[in-house]
Protein backbone atom coordinates (compact mmCIF):
# COMPACT_ATOMS: atom_id res chain seq x y z
CA UNK A 1 0.00 0.00 0.00
CA UNK A 2 1.16 3.23 -1.00
CA UNK A 3 2.54 5.05 2.25
CA UNK A 4 0.95 8.61 1.07
CA UNK A 5 -2.48 6.59 1.60
CA UNK A 6 -2.11 5.75 4.81
CA UNK A 7 -2.22 8.69 7.27
CA UNK A 8 -5.59 10.34 5.27
CA UNK A 9 -7.49 7.09 6.63
CA UNK A 10 -5.59 6.44 9.79
CA UNK A 11 -6.66 10.54 10.77
CA UNK A 12 -9.76 10.55 9.15
CA UNK A 13 -11.05 7.59 11.10
CA UNK A 14 -9.74 9.16 14.06
CA UNK A 15 -11.01 12.58 13.58
CA UNK A 16 -14.93 11.09 12.17
CA UNK A 17 -15.21 9.18 15.38
CA UNK A 18 -14.11 11.60 17.95
CA UNK A 19 -16.98 14.11 16.70
CA UNK A 20 -19.70 11.93 15.77
CA UNK A 21 -19.06 10.07 19.30
CA UNK A 22 -17.65 12.54 21.45
CA UNK A 23 -15.62 10.04 23.42
CA UNK A 24 -11.49 8.97 23.83
CA UNK A 25 -10.49 6.90 21.10
CA UNK A 26 -7.41 5.03 21.24
CA UNK A 27 -5.44 3.59 18.57
CA UNK A 28 -3.72 0.57 18.31
CA UNK A 29 -0.77 -0.59 15.57
CA UNK A 30 -1.40 -0.24 12.26
CA UNK A 31 -0.56 -4.17 10.58
CA UNK A 32 -0.64 -5.48 7.22
CA UNK A 33 -2.63 -8.70 6.65
CA UNK A 34 -2.49 -10.82 3.32
CA UNK A 35 -4.89 -13.95 4.12
CA UNK A 36 -8.46 -14.02 4.56
CA UNK A 37 -9.51 -12.57 7.54
CA UNK A 38 -12.90 -13.18 9.49
CA UNK A 39 -15.53 -10.20 9.89
CA UNK A 40 -16.85 -9.60 13.30
CA UNK A 41 -20.52 -9.42 12.32
CA UNK A 42 -21.24 -6.17 11.01
CA UNK A 43 -19.33 -4.89 7.78
CA UNK A 44 -20.02 -1.72 6.12
CA UNK A 45 -18.06 -1.67 2.23
CA UNK A 46 -17.18 1.25 0.35
CA UNK A 47 -15.31 0.60 -3.62
CA UNK A 48 -12.24 2.79 -4.14
CA UNK A 49 -11.81 3.75 -8.01
CA UNK A 50 -9.47 6.59 -9.73
CA UNK A 51 -5.60 6.30 -9.26
CA UNK A 52 -6.38 3.00 -7.52
CA UNK A 53 -8.49 -0.03 -7.24
CA UNK A 54 -9.68 -1.28 -3.79
CA UNK A 55 -12.08 -1.04 -1.08
CA UNK A 56 -12.28 0.26 2.58
CA UNK A 57 -14.00 -1.75 5.19
CA UNK A 58 -15.53 -0.94 8.64
CA UNK A 59 -15.57 -3.86 11.26
CA UNK A 60 -17.14 -3.77 14.01
CA UNK A 61 -19.60 -6.72 16.09
CA UNK A 62 -23.40 -6.89 16.47
CA UNK A 63 -22.94 -5.15 19.41
CA UNK A 64 -20.68 -2.36 19.18
CA UNK A 65 -22.45 -1.84 15.68
CA UNK A 66 -26.07 -1.15 18.08
CA UNK A 67 -23.88 0.75 20.18
CA UNK A 68 -22.48 3.19 17.65
CA UNK A 69 -25.80 4.04 16.15
CA UNK A 70 -27.54 4.65 19.53
CA UNK A 71 -24.82 7.52 21.06
CA UNK A 72 -24.74 8.72 17.30
CA UNK A 73 -28.66 8.98 17.30
CA UNK A 74 -29.01 9.62 20.85
CA UNK A 75 -31.42 7.24 21.40
CA UNK A 76 -31.32 3.08 22.61
CA UNK A 77 -31.39 0.57 19.74
CA UNK A 78 -32.40 -2.67 20.84
CA UNK A 79 -31.94 -4.30 17.89
CA UNK A 80 -30.01 -3.25 14.91
CA UNK A 81 -32.87 -2.08 12.72
CA UNK A 82 -32.84 0.10 9.42
CA UNK A 83 -32.01 3.39 10.95
CA UNK A 84 -29.08 1.50 12.68
CA UNK A 85 -28.07 -0.01 9.33
CA UNK A 86 -27.98 3.64 7.73
CA UNK A 87 -26.34 5.01 10.76
CA UNK A 88 -23.35 2.71 10.14
CA UNK A 89 -23.27 2.72 6.40
CA UNK A 90 -22.97 6.75 6.71
CA UNK A 91 -20.35 6.45 9.38
CA UNK A 92 -18.29 4.73 6.75
CA UNK A 93 -19.43 7.06 4.31
CA UNK A 94 -18.20 9.79 6.60
CA UNK A 95 -14.71 8.21 7.15
CA UNK A 96 -13.70 7.10 3.79
CA UNK A 97 -15.36 10.45 2.27
CA UNK A 98 -12.33 12.60 4.62
CA UNK A 99 -9.90 10.57 3.53
CA UNK A 100 -10.36 10.76 0.04
CA UNK A 101 -10.87 14.57 0.55
CA UNK A 102 -7.11 14.72 2.14
CA UNK A 103 -5.67 12.61 -0.87
CA UNK A 104 -7.48 14.48 -2.92
CA UNK A 105 -5.65 17.80 -1.59
CA UNK A 106 -2.55 15.77 -2.06
CA UNK A 107 -2.94 15.46 -5.88
CA UNK A 108 -4.80 11.67 -5.84
CA UNK A 109 -8.10 11.12 -7.70
CA UNK A 110 -10.21 8.73 -6.29
CA UNK A 111 -13.94 7.72 -6.41
CA UNK A 112 -16.32 6.06 -3.99
CA UNK A 113 -19.03 3.85 -4.29
CA UNK A 114 -21.84 4.45 -1.89
CA UNK A 115 -21.78 2.28 1.04
CA UNK A 116 -22.88 -1.55 1.05
CA UNK A 117 -23.69 -2.81 4.54
CA UNK A 118 -23.14 -6.89 5.21
CA UNK A 119 -24.55 -8.60 8.37
CA UNK A 120 -23.83 -11.99 9.63
CA UNK A 121 -22.48 -14.61 11.29
CA UNK A 122 -18.80 -16.57 10.47
CA UNK A 123 -18.08 -14.01 7.22
CA UNK A 124 -14.65 -14.03 5.79
CA UNK A 125 -13.70 -11.64 3.46
CA UNK A 126 -10.73 -12.30 1.00
CA UNK A 127 -9.21 -9.81 -1.39
CA UNK A 128 -6.65 -11.87 -4.06
CA UNK A 129 -3.19 -10.57 -4.82
CA UNK A 130 -3.40 -7.03 -2.46
CA UNK A 131 -3.14 -7.20 1.21
CA UNK A 132 -5.05 -4.82 3.46
CA UNK A 133 -3.86 -2.39 6.05
CA UNK A 134 -5.83 -2.85 9.46
CA UNK A 135 -6.26 0.15 11.15
CA UNK A 136 -7.66 -1.21 14.91
CA UNK A 137 -9.22 1.71 17.14
CA UNK A 138 -10.85 0.58 21.11
CA UNK A 139 -14.02 2.57 21.53
CA UNK A 140 -15.99 3.01 24.71
CA UNK A 141 -18.54 0.96 22.53
CA UNK A 142 -16.38 -1.71 21.59
CA UNK A 143 -13.43 -2.22 18.86
CA UNK A 144 -13.90 -1.42 15.42
CA UNK A 145 -11.69 -2.21 12.50
CA UNK A 146 -10.73 0.19 10.02
CA UNK A 147 -9.16 -2.17 6.96
CA UNK A 148 -7.90 -0.55 3.43
CA UNK A 149 -7.09 -3.07 0.65
CA UNK A 150 -6.13 -0.70 -2.52
CA UNK A 151 -3.44 -1.16 -5.24
CA UNK A 152 -1.81 0.90 -7.92
CA UNK A 153 -3.79 1.08 -11.19
CA UNK A 154 -1.22 -0.29 -13.26
CA UNK B 1 -2.09 16.08 15.19
CA UNK B 2 0.65 15.64 12.67
CA UNK B 3 1.66 13.33 10.90
CA UNK B 4 4.61 12.36 12.12
CA UNK B 5 2.61 12.28 15.84
CA UNK B 6 -0.08 9.97 14.64
CA UNK B 7 2.78 7.63 13.73
CA UNK B 8 4.66 7.73 16.42
CA UNK B 9 1.64 6.82 18.69
CA UNK B 10 0.99 4.53 17.06
CA UNK B 11 4.02 2.88 17.71
CA UNK B 12 4.27 3.36 21.67
CA UNK B 13 3.66 -0.36 22.59
CA UNK B 14 7.43 -1.22 20.78
CA UNK B 15 9.92 -0.19 23.76
CA UNK B 16 7.63 -2.90 26.02
CA UNK B 17 8.01 -5.53 23.42
CA UNK B 18 11.76 -5.10 23.60
CA UNK B 19 11.82 -5.97 27.15
CA UNK B 20 10.23 -8.88 26.67
CA UNK B 21 12.98 -10.88 24.85
CA UNK B 22 13.69 -13.42 27.84
CA UNK B 23 17.63 -13.71 28.60
CA UNK B 24 18.63 -17.33 27.51
CA UNK B 25 21.01 -18.67 30.45
CA UNK B 26 19.97 -22.05 30.28
CA UNK B 27 20.43 -24.36 27.21
CA UNK B 28 19.80 -28.22 27.19
CA UNK B 29 19.81 -31.10 25.51
CA UNK B 30 16.33 -32.23 24.89
CA UNK B 31 15.38 -36.08 24.37
CA UNK B 32 12.42 -38.43 24.41
CA UNK B 33 12.54 -41.35 27.40
CA UNK B 34 9.57 -43.92 26.81
CA UNK B 35 7.48 -41.29 24.87
CA UNK B 36 8.13 -38.36 27.31
CA UNK B 37 10.07 -34.99 26.72
CA UNK B 38 13.63 -34.20 28.97
CA UNK B 39 16.38 -31.88 28.82
CA UNK B 40 19.77 -32.19 30.36
CA UNK B 41 22.01 -28.84 30.91
CA UNK B 42 23.98 -28.64 27.99
CA UNK B 43 27.22 -27.96 30.42
CA UNK B 44 27.13 -31.17 31.01
CA UNK B 45 27.32 -33.12 28.06
CA UNK B 46 29.79 -33.64 26.50
CA UNK B 47 28.46 -34.83 22.88
CA UNK B 48 26.05 -37.08 21.57
CA UNK B 49 26.47 -39.98 19.67
CA UNK B 50 24.89 -42.79 17.37
CA UNK B 51 26.26 -46.60 18.19
CA UNK B 52 25.53 -50.04 18.06
CA UNK B 53 27.55 -53.04 19.74
CA UNK B 54 28.40 -52.24 23.35
CA UNK B 55 30.40 -54.80 25.09
CA UNK B 56 28.01 -56.55 28.10
CA UNK B 57 29.91 -56.82 31.60
CA UNK B 58 28.71 -59.54 33.57
CA UNK B 59 27.39 -58.99 37.02
CA UNK B 60 25.86 -55.39 37.07
CA UNK B 61 22.62 -53.73 37.36
CA UNK B 62 19.76 -54.20 34.36
CA UNK B 63 20.25 -50.77 33.45
CA UNK B 64 23.94 -51.31 32.65
CA UNK B 65 24.05 -51.54 29.20
CA UNK B 66 27.83 -52.43 29.10
CA UNK B 67 30.56 -50.42 28.30
CA UNK B 68 31.71 -48.64 25.16
CA UNK B 69 35.15 -47.62 23.10
CA UNK B 70 34.82 -43.84 22.41
CA UNK B 71 38.10 -43.13 20.37
CA UNK B 72 40.24 -44.94 22.99
CA UNK B 73 38.36 -43.88 26.13
CA UNK B 74 36.33 -46.55 27.82
CA UNK B 75 32.50 -45.48 28.98
CA UNK B 76 30.02 -47.32 30.91
CA UNK B 77 26.40 -46.98 28.95
CA UNK B 78 23.92 -46.34 30.86
CA UNK B 79 20.11 -47.17 29.86
CA UNK B 80 17.84 -44.69 31.81
CA UNK B 81 14.69 -46.06 30.96
CA UNK B 82 15.84 -49.42 32.65
CA UNK B 83 16.93 -47.36 35.48
CA UNK B 84 13.72 -45.52 35.66
CA UNK B 85 11.66 -48.41 34.61
CA UNK B 86 10.35 -47.23 32.00
CA UNK B 87 9.07 -49.17 28.87
CA UNK B 88 12.33 -49.80 26.24
CA UNK B 89 11.81 -49.34 22.58
CA UNK B 90 13.82 -52.30 21.18
CA UNK B 91 16.16 -51.49 18.38
CA UNK B 92 16.44 -53.59 15.57
CA UNK B 93 19.72 -55.38 14.81
CA UNK B 94 21.87 -51.86 12.66
CA UNK B 95 19.20 -49.93 14.09
CA UNK B 96 21.55 -47.37 16.54
CA UNK B 97 20.62 -46.04 19.81
CA UNK B 98 20.85 -42.58 20.40
CA UNK B 99 23.39 -42.33 23.25
CA UNK B 100 24.46 -38.87 25.27
CA UNK B 101 27.86 -38.73 27.30
CA UNK B 102 27.83 -36.90 30.02
CA UNK B 103 30.72 -35.39 32.24
CA UNK B 104 30.04 -35.46 36.22
CA UNK B 105 32.70 -34.69 38.36
CA UNK B 106 35.62 -36.00 35.83
CA UNK B 107 33.77 -39.00 34.91
CA UNK B 108 32.02 -40.07 31.69
CA UNK B 109 28.87 -41.89 31.62
CA UNK B 110 26.68 -42.77 28.26
CA UNK B 111 23.26 -42.73 28.65
CA UNK B 112 21.02 -43.95 25.97
CA UNK B 113 17.57 -42.82 25.56
CA UNK B 114 15.10 -43.05 22.60
CA UNK B 115 15.48 -40.27 20.15
CA UNK B 116 17.82 -37.06 21.23
CA UNK B 117 15.54 -34.12 19.71
CA UNK B 118 17.42 -30.65 19.84
CA UNK B 119 19.16 -27.92 21.71
CA UNK B 120 16.51 -25.42 23.31
CA UNK B 121 17.33 -22.27 25.20
CA UNK B 122 15.32 -21.16 27.73
CA UNK B 123 15.65 -18.57 31.21
CA UNK B 124 16.02 -20.09 33.73
CA UNK B 125 14.31 -18.50 36.05
CA UNK B 126 11.59 -19.60 34.14
CA UNK B 127 12.62 -23.67 35.58
CA UNK B 128 10.12 -24.46 38.01
CA UNK B 129 10.56 -27.01 40.68
CA UNK B 130 9.23 -30.28 40.54
CA UNK B 131 6.13 -31.40 41.33
CA UNK B 132 5.68 -34.72 43.80
CA UNK B 133 3.17 -36.05 41.51
CA UNK B 134 5.50 -36.51 38.79
CA UNK B 135 5.25 -40.31 37.77
CA UNK B 136 8.14 -42.03 36.23
CA UNK B 137 10.58 -40.90 37.74
CA UNK B 138 11.90 -40.29 41.21
CA UNK B 139 11.35 -36.67 42.54
CA UNK B 140 14.81 -36.36 43.58
CA UNK B 141 16.56 -37.25 40.16
CA UNK B 142 14.60 -34.20 38.60
CA UNK B 143 15.84 -30.42 38.97
CA UNK B 144 12.80 -28.98 38.04
CA UNK B 145 10.13 -28.93 34.48
CA UNK B 146 10.11 -26.03 31.84
CA UNK B 147 7.99 -25.02 29.33
CA UNK B 148 9.52 -24.28 25.88
CA UNK B 149 7.08 -23.75 22.20
CA UNK B 150 4.34 -25.26 24.49
CA UNK B 151 5.95 -28.56 25.07
CA UNK B 152 7.00 -29.23 28.84
CA UNK B 153 10.25 -30.75 29.40
CA UNK B 154 11.51 -32.78 32.74
CA UNK B 155 14.84 -31.34 33.44
CA UNK B 156 16.91 -34.12 34.66
CA UNK B 157 19.87 -33.73 37.84
CA UNK B 158 22.69 -35.36 36.63
CA UNK B 159 24.82 -34.99 39.32
CA UNK B 160 22.13 -37.19 41.19
CA UNK B 161 21.31 -39.79 38.82
CA UNK B 162 24.97 -40.64 38.48
CA UNK B 163 26.11 -40.38 41.61
CA UNK B 164 22.92 -42.38 42.80
CA UNK B 165 24.61 -44.51 45.41
CA UNK B 166 21.24 -46.64 46.17
CA UNK B 167 20.98 -47.48 42.17
CA UNK B 168 23.93 -49.68 42.56
CA UNK B 169 25.67 -47.11 40.02
CA UNK B 170 28.65 -47.09 42.11
CA UNK B 171 29.36 -50.34 40.75
CA UNK B 172 29.30 -49.72 37.29
CA UNK B 173 32.35 -47.89 36.20
CA UNK B 174 34.26 -50.08 33.72
CA UNK B 175 36.33 -52.37 34.73
CA UNK B 176 39.46 -50.93 32.58
CA UNK B 177 41.89 -54.05 32.63
CA UNK B 178 39.94 -56.26 31.51
CA UNK B 179 39.17 -54.83 28.99
CA UNK B 180 38.70 -56.31 25.10
CA UNK B 181 35.83 -54.58 23.91
CA UNK B 182 34.81 -55.48 20.51
CA UNK B 183 35.92 -53.41 17.74
CA UNK B 184 33.96 -50.32 17.48
CA UNK B 185 32.20 -48.73 14.81
CA UNK B 186 34.59 -46.26 12.54
CA UNK B 187 33.59 -43.16 13.78
CA UNK B 188 32.15 -41.46 10.70
CA UNK B 189 31.11 -37.84 10.46
CA UNK B 190 27.74 -38.00 10.42
CA UNK B 191 27.51 -39.48 13.67
CA UNK B 192 29.29 -37.50 15.72
CA UNK B 193 29.04 -34.10 16.47
CA UNK B 194 31.68 -32.47 18.35
CA UNK B 195 31.52 -29.99 20.76
CA UNK B 196 32.83 -27.18 18.20
CA UNK B 197 29.91 -28.00 16.01
CA UNK B 198 27.38 -28.01 19.04
CA UNK B 199 28.45 -24.79 19.96
CA UNK B 200 28.04 -23.40 16.58
CA UNK B 201 24.72 -25.05 16.57
CA UNK B 202 23.61 -23.22 19.49
CA UNK B 203 24.72 -20.13 18.48
CA UNK B 204 23.02 -20.31 15.30
CA UNK B 205 20.05 -21.00 17.18
CA UNK B 206 20.25 -17.94 19.47
CA UNK B 207 20.76 -16.50 16.26
CA UNK B 208 17.35 -17.07 15.43
CA UNK B 209 15.63 -16.59 18.50
CA UNK B 210 17.16 -13.32 19.76
CA UNK B 211 18.05 -11.42 16.34
CA UNK B 212 15.46 -13.30 13.89
CA UNK B 213 18.59 -14.19 12.05
CA UNK B 214 17.93 -17.24 10.17
CA UNK B 215 21.05 -19.19 9.28
CA UNK B 216 20.92 -21.28 5.85
CA UNK B 217 23.00 -22.22 2.69
CA UNK B 218 22.54 -18.25 2.06
CA UNK B 219 24.50 -17.35 4.33
CA UNK B 220 26.28 -20.25 5.70
CA UNK B 221 30.28 -19.15 4.84
CA UNK B 222 29.53 -16.04 6.89
CA UNK B 223 28.34 -17.01 10.25
CA UNK B 224 30.95 -20.03 9.91
CA UNK B 225 33.88 -17.88 9.44
CA UNK B 226 32.27 -15.32 11.87
CA UNK B 227 31.95 -18.65 14.41
CA UNK B 228 35.72 -19.04 14.57
CA UNK B 229 36.15 -15.72 14.70
CA UNK B 230 34.49 -15.05 17.56
CA UNK B 231 35.79 -18.29 19.08
CA UNK B 232 38.86 -16.38 19.05
CA UNK B 233 37.62 -13.26 20.70
CA UNK B 234 35.46 -15.12 23.45
CA UNK B 235 38.10 -17.88 24.72
CA UNK B 236 37.75 -21.54 24.53
CA UNK B 237 35.40 -21.72 27.06
CA UNK B 238 32.15 -22.67 25.52
CA UNK B 239 30.24 -21.06 28.10
CA UNK B 240 31.85 -17.42 26.59
CA UNK B 241 31.18 -18.27 23.30
CA UNK B 242 27.46 -18.51 23.82
CA UNK B 243 24.58 -15.44 23.15
CA UNK B 244 22.68 -14.77 26.13
CA UNK B 245 21.04 -11.80 24.74
CA UNK B 246 20.02 -9.63 21.75
CA UNK B 247 23.32 -7.63 22.77
CA UNK B 248 25.09 -10.35 22.11
CA UNK B 249 23.26 -11.25 19.17
CA UNK B 250 23.44 -8.05 17.51
CA UNK B 251 27.84 -8.14 18.53
CA UNK B 252 28.09 -11.64 16.84
CA UNK B 253 26.34 -10.01 13.54
CA UNK B 254 28.62 -7.16 13.43
CA UNK B 255 30.18 -7.15 9.57
CA UNK B 256 27.19 -8.97 8.02
CA UNK B 257 25.41 -5.98 6.79
CA UNK B 258 26.43 -4.97 3.23
CA UNK B 259 28.41 -1.95 2.60
CA UNK B 260 26.46 1.42 2.80
CA UNK B 261 23.25 -0.15 4.29
CA UNK B 262 21.26 2.71 5.67
CA UNK B 263 23.11 5.60 3.67
CA UNK B 264 23.65 6.61 0.47
CA UNK B 265 25.47 4.44 -2.04
CA UNK B 266 28.97 5.40 -2.32
CA UNK B 267 29.76 7.00 -6.14
CA UNK B 268 32.46 3.31 -6.09
CA UNK B 269 29.78 0.91 -5.50
CA UNK B 270 26.96 2.71 -7.80
CA UNK B 271 29.65 3.40 -10.65
CA UNK B 272 30.91 -0.84 -9.90
CA UNK B 273 26.75 -1.31 -10.08
CA UNK B 274 26.18 1.09 -13.41
CA UNK B 275 28.92 -0.92 -15.10
CA UNK B 276 27.55 -4.28 -15.04
CA UNK B 277 24.02 -3.36 -15.64
CA UNK B 278 22.75 -4.98 -19.48
CA UNK B 279 21.61 -2.75 -22.32
CA UNK B 280 17.80 -1.97 -22.06
CA UNK B 281 16.17 -4.03 -24.25
CA UNK B 282 12.85 -2.58 -23.47
CA UNK B 283 11.12 1.29 -23.21
CA UNK B 284 10.41 0.71 -19.86
CA UNK B 285 12.78 -0.73 -16.92
CA UNK B 286 11.52 -1.24 -13.73
CA UNK B 287 12.96 -2.10 -10.58
CA UNK B 288 11.91 -3.55 -6.72
CA UNK B 289 13.61 -2.73 -4.23
CA UNK B 290 12.67 -4.66 -0.80
CA UNK B 291 13.46 -3.53 2.32
CA UNK B 292 14.22 -0.09 1.49
CA UNK B 293 13.77 1.29 4.86
CA UNK B 294 14.13 5.40 5.07
CA UNK B 295 14.74 5.38 1.23
CA UNK B 296 18.34 6.03 0.79
CA UNK B 297 19.05 2.98 -0.96
CA UNK B 298 16.12 3.51 -3.43
CA UNK B 299 16.90 7.18 -4.20
CA UNK B 300 20.66 5.81 -4.93
CA UNK B 301 19.21 3.27 -7.09
CA UNK B 302 16.96 6.01 -8.92
CA UNK B 303 19.59 7.84 -9.71
CA UNK B 304 21.89 5.28 -10.90
CA UNK B 305 19.14 4.16 -13.14
CA UNK B 306 18.55 7.27 -14.10
CA UNK B 307 22.39 7.97 -15.23
CA UNK B 308 22.77 4.85 -16.52
CA UNK B 309 19.64 5.03 -19.15
CA UNK B 310 18.91 8.27 -19.60
CA UNK B 311 15.93 8.04 -22.35
CA UNK B 312 14.00 5.03 -20.89
CA UNK B 313 11.00 5.37 -18.56
CA UNK B 314 12.36 3.94 -14.86
CA UNK B 315 10.04 2.79 -12.88
CA UNK B 316 11.02 1.45 -9.03
CA UNK B 317 8.55 -0.55 -6.23
CA UNK B 318 9.91 0.21 -2.78
CA UNK B 319 8.47 -2.22 -0.15
CA UNK B 320 9.13 -1.98 3.68
CA UNK B 321 7.41 -3.09 6.51
CA UNK B 322 8.77 -0.56 8.95
CA UNK B 323 5.93 1.55 8.77
CA UNK B 324 7.81 4.14 10.19
CA UNK B 325 10.59 4.51 7.95
CA UNK B 326 8.82 4.16 4.75
CA UNK B 327 6.42 6.92 5.80
CA UNK B 328 8.99 9.14 5.91
CA UNK B 329 10.95 8.06 2.87
CA UNK B 330 8.57 10.17 0.28
CA UNK B 331 9.78 13.16 1.84
CA UNK B 332 13.29 12.85 2.82
CA UNK B 333 15.45 15.73 4.00
CA UNK B 334 18.92 14.88 3.68
CA UNK B 335 22.09 16.81 5.49
CA UNK B 336 24.46 17.86 3.26
CA UNK B 337 27.49 15.91 4.42
CA UNK B 338 25.49 12.79 4.15
CA UNK B 339 24.94 13.43 0.80
CA UNK B 340 27.64 11.92 -1.64
CA UNK B 341 29.25 14.35 -4.39
CA UNK B 342 27.75 12.14 -7.35
CA UNK B 343 23.87 12.47 -5.88
CA UNK B 344 24.29 16.14 -5.82
CA UNK B 345 23.16 17.13 -9.27
CA UNK B 346 19.73 15.41 -8.57
CA UNK B 347 18.91 17.19 -5.74
CA UNK B 348 18.22 20.92 -4.38
CA UNK B 349 17.50 22.87 -1.75
CA UNK B 350 14.05 22.41 -0.51
CA UNK B 351 12.18 24.69 2.41
CA UNK B 352 13.53 22.33 5.75
CA UNK B 353 16.67 21.37 4.03
CA UNK B 354 18.28 19.41 0.62
CA UNK B 355 15.94 17.37 -1.58
CA UNK B 356 15.82 15.09 -4.32
CA UNK B 357 14.03 17.09 -7.64
CA UNK B 358 10.78 15.65 -8.82
CA UNK B 359 12.34 13.75 -11.62
CA UNK B 360 13.66 11.43 -9.07
CA UNK B 361 10.96 11.15 -6.53
CA UNK B 362 8.68 10.78 -9.25
CA UNK B 363 10.42 7.46 -10.81
CA UNK B 364 9.82 5.60 -6.98
CA UNK B 365 6.94 4.45 -5.61
CA UNK B 366 7.13 3.70 -1.37
CA UNK B 367 4.94 1.08 -0.44
CA UNK B 368 4.03 -0.11 3.07
CA UNK B 369 4.55 -3.56 2.42
CA UNK B 370 5.21 -7.06 4.00
CA UNK B 371 7.12 -9.00 0.95
CA UNK B 372 5.90 -12.40 2.52
CA UNK B 373 2.28 -11.32 1.69
CA UNK B 374 1.11 -11.40 -2.29
CA UNK B 375 1.91 -8.87 -4.54
CA UNK B 376 0.44 -7.32 -7.33
CA UNK B 377 3.86 -6.44 -9.20
CA UNK B 378 4.68 -6.87 -13.03
CA UNK B 379 8.02 -8.55 -13.72
CA UNK B 380 10.89 -6.30 -13.07
CA UNK B 381 14.44 -6.05 -15.03
CA UNK B 382 15.71 -5.63 -11.09
CA UNK B 383 15.91 -6.59 -8.00
CA UNK B 384 18.10 -5.31 -4.87
CA UNK B 385 17.33 -6.85 -1.97
CA UNK B 386 20.10 -7.24 0.39
CA UNK B 387 20.41 -8.58 3.80
CA UNK B 388 16.66 -9.58 3.37
CA UNK B 389 16.77 -13.63 2.85
CA UNK B 390 18.81 -13.93 5.90
CA UNK B 391 15.95 -12.47 8.38
CA UNK B 392 13.67 -14.52 6.86
CA UNK B 393 12.12 -18.14 8.27
CA UNK B 394 12.99 -20.76 5.93
CA UNK B 395 9.09 -20.94 4.70
CA UNK B 396 9.28 -17.12 3.80
CA UNK B 397 12.81 -17.41 2.60
CA UNK B 398 11.57 -19.96 -0.35
CA UNK B 399 8.71 -17.86 -0.85
CA UNK B 400 10.80 -15.09 -1.70
CA UNK B 401 12.92 -17.21 -3.67
CA UNK B 402 10.02 -17.99 -5.91
CA UNK B 403 9.19 -14.64 -6.29
CA UNK B 404 12.45 -13.41 -7.41
CA UNK B 405 12.53 -16.30 -9.95
CA UNK B 406 9.03 -15.39 -10.82
CA UNK B 407 9.11 -11.18 -10.90
CA UNK B 408 12.79 -11.28 -12.31
CA UNK B 409 12.57 -11.03 -16.34
CA UNK B 410 15.32 -13.23 -18.00
CA UNK B 411 18.75 -11.38 -18.02
CA UNK B 412 17.39 -9.51 -14.97
CA UNK B 413 19.88 -8.34 -12.50
CA UNK B 414 19.42 -9.39 -8.74
CA UNK B 415 21.31 -8.04 -5.91
CA UNK B 416 21.28 -9.52 -2.76
CA UNK B 417 23.74 -9.14 0.69
CA UNK B 418 27.36 -8.96 0.32
CA UNK B 419 27.44 -11.82 2.31
CA UNK B 420 25.16 -13.96 1.35
CA UNK B 421 24.86 -16.14 -1.52
CA UNK B 422 21.90 -17.81 -3.17
CA UNK B 423 22.88 -21.28 -4.99
CA UNK B 424 20.00 -21.94 -7.14
CA UNK B 425 20.22 -22.88 -10.86
CA UNK B 426 17.55 -20.06 -12.14
CA UNK B 427 20.25 -17.45 -11.26
CA UNK B 428 23.85 -17.57 -12.27
CA UNK B 429 26.61 -15.65 -9.73
CA UNK B 430 28.79 -13.61 -10.81
CA UNK B 431 31.58 -11.12 -8.44
CA UNK B 432 34.29 -8.53 -9.60
CA UNK B 433 35.95 -6.30 -7.69
CA UNK B 434 34.56 -7.41 -4.40
CA UNK B 435 31.23 -7.22 -5.58
CA UNK B 436 28.67 -9.69 -6.18
CA UNK B 437 25.53 -10.22 -8.14
CA UNK B 438 23.33 -12.37 -9.82
CA UNK B 439 21.97 -12.81 -13.54
CA UNK B 440 18.46 -15.08 -14.33
CA UNK B 441 19.58 -17.24 -16.76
Amino acid sequence: MRVEYINPFVESAFNVLKEVLDADISRGELYLKATSMPVLGVAAIIGLTGDVEGRVLLDMSMQTAIMIASTMNAEEFESFDALGKATIAELANMITGQAVTKLHDLGFHFDLSPPSLITGDNMVVTDSGVEALIVPLQLPQGKLEINVAVRERS
Amino acid sequence: MSNADLMVSSFGKRGDEDQQHQIIDFKMVTFTLGGKDYGIDIMQVKEIYKAEHFTPVPNTAPFVKGVFNLRGEIISIVDLRKMFHMQVIEKVTGETEDIIFLKSDDHLTGIVVDFINDVVGVDSSTIQPPHPLFGDINIKYISGVVEFEEKLFIVLDIDTILGAEDSGFGAVQAPVQSLDAQPVEPISPENLESPMELGYTFVTETLATLASFYVSEINENWVRSRFSEWQTLKGPESADIQLKSPDDAQQFLQGFQSANTGTFWSESMSSFYRSILPEAKTNVLSLWNIGCGAGYETLSLACLLRLQYPDKQIKIWAHDSDLISVSNAPNLVVGAKDLPEWLRSFTQEGNRGIIFKKEITDLILFEYHDALHDSPLPPVNFIVARDLLSYLQPDGKQKILADYKEKLVPGGVLIIGDNERILDDAFSENEKAGFKWYVKV
